[in-house]
């Protein structure tokens, strides 16, 4: 996988939800964009966040390429995807065309598929769940992928239940399920909803931050009370996790993986390949 | 720039450590050192805005090009070159705070119900340069209704040309989610 292709004229902004209380929320973001900015093949890579400075709104005054490619590093096509960012941004589709400004040049703005619609997450879920869960039979495991869920958009959960169905249809996992902080099947209800001795759980989230370092634990009762950020703590170093009389294995998310920069890469590629350039 | 002092081919430095020996500051040469430097106060506290008067002393940051200072100011003060730039092209969108309010939804929907008089007390407090946020703010309540609660300064930026202003061209989100609470506070 990945684009290796220079975009001249081109600008790539990766947008990221970011906190205003998680310092570690946008460092994922930060990076992927840092690392695919010493590629070279963008004239302008910049980021831009929903709780951080810069702001959706201000970001488009940051480029001045007359190609804008745009990446949601969220990992739902849900609310933030189809309501705020199209929103904040003024953006009226895949392809949203700016009249040239002072100082501007007349822009395409090019509104790509979140990284969390990439096919590659399955595999980047797999791993984080091997890798937390060394020798650790999948056959007698459960494994729980938890996503944010919302009731503000139906689609929210979709990209949970999308992967939930892709590795069960691989048979490796005496289960898999998704459950949610905020939607049915809930987080908190994990030892009703699963059956098995050692439950591993992978939040596919794009960072480390809030939700998924300091609220899940204390959802799946791990922690008692929202621990410190995670680059000052050390949650996942104390796995297994013994309650009631199971192994709960608790992984990182999967967006800190240095390949969410080759995803990022690859929703470039696939906007031009849905949308050819007139000659 | 704010709390930056910019000097020669290319040294970024606390404003206050301009005296400073060289050796006593800490060295940095990476540009990617603005964002861990601009990360945390001097008591370790996460800055989420970071226009806030709060950037830490006792470091020194060489850049190698104007390329990297570029990206290390974007680091201290994001999206403030860029909107100098806009307002001095005269493309600036400015946002009055009864816009972005109203354009909210999900949680902050309910931000459009604080009343005037409350808005411009929390702007009051939220943004003032002393304590809160150094940007200088362009926007109204309202078309038709101006901040009163802070110093006329506030809203004008510096004609000094050696001073890169932080303009502020819209609420940012931590006011509007401090708004949300100033409603529910004020909910019977």
């Amino acid at each position: 996988m990945s684009m290796s292709v220079p975009k001249p004229g081109s600008a790539l902004i990766l947008l990221g939800h970011g906190s205003t209380v998680n310092p570690d929320s946008s460092t994922p973001t930060v990076l992927h964009a840092e690392s695919i900015k010493r590629r070279g093949l963008f004239d302008e890579v910049v980021c831009a966040f929903w709780k951080e400075e810069p702001s959706f709104r201000q970001v488009l005054d940051m480029v001045e390429s007359p190609d804008v490619y745009i990446v949601p590093n969220f990992i739902s096509e849900g609310y933030f995807t189809q309501k705020i960012i199209p929103r904040e941004l003024g953006l009226e589709g895949p392809l949203t065309h700016l009249p040239p400004r002072p100082g501007l040049p007349a822009r395409t703005l090019k509104y790509c598929d979140p990284v969390g619609n990439h096919p590659g997450m399955t595999e980047l879920l797999l791993h984080r769940a091997r890798e937390v869960a060394p020798g650790v039979d999948p056959r007698a495991a459960s494994l729980v992928i938890v996503g944010h869920g919302t009731s503000l958009n139906e689609n929210s959960g979709l990209a949970v239940k999308e992967q939930v169905a892709s590795i069960q249809a691989r048979g490796e996992y005496e289960e898999v399920l998704g459950m949610f902080m905020e939607e049915d099947p809930f987080v908190t209800d994990w030892q009703k909803h699963t059956s098995a001795p050692d439950v591993i759980v992978v939040p596919f989230f794009v960072s480390d931050g809030l939700h998924s370092y300091q609220d899940i634990p204390v959802l799946l009762g791990i922690e008692s009370e929202p621990g410190a950020a995670a680059s000052s703590a050390a949650v996942f170093r104390r796995n297994p996790y013994p309650i009631g009389g199971r192994r709960l294995h608790y992984s990182s998310a999967i967006g800190t993986d240095p390949l969410f920069a080759s995803v990022i890469l690859d929703q470039v590629a696939g906007f031009d390949a849905q949308h050819p350039q007139r000659a | 720039m704010g709390e930056l002092l910019i000097t020669g081919r290319y040294e970024l430095r606390h404003h206050l450590d301009a005296g400073a020996p060289q050796d006593s500051l800490a060295a940095f040469t990476d540009p990617a050192a603005a964002r861990d430097i601009a990360l945390y106060d001097a008591a370790g506290n996460y800055r989420p805005l970071r226009t806030a008067p709060t950037l830490k002393r006792g470091w020194r940051l060489s850049l190698a090009t104007i390329e990297q200072l570029r990206d290390a100011l974007d680091a201290f003060y994001p999206a403030m070159l860029a909107a100098r730039l806009a307002f001095d092209q005269g493309r600036l969108a400015v946002t009055p705070l009864r816009e972005t309010l109203a354009r909210q939804s999900g949680m902050y929907a309910v931000t459009r119900k604080i009343s005037n008089p409350n808005a411009d007390a929390l702007i009051g407090t939220f943004c003032r340069s002393d304590c809160a946020c150094l940007k200088t703010i362009l926007w109204p309540i309202a078309a038709d209704i101006p901040i009163t609660s802070l110093p006329p300064d506030k809203f004008h930026p510096t004609p000094d040309p050696a001073i890169i202003p932080l303009l502020c061209a819209e609420a940012c989100n931590l006011l509007v989610a401090r708004a949300r609470e100033v409603v529910k506070q004020s909910a019977p």
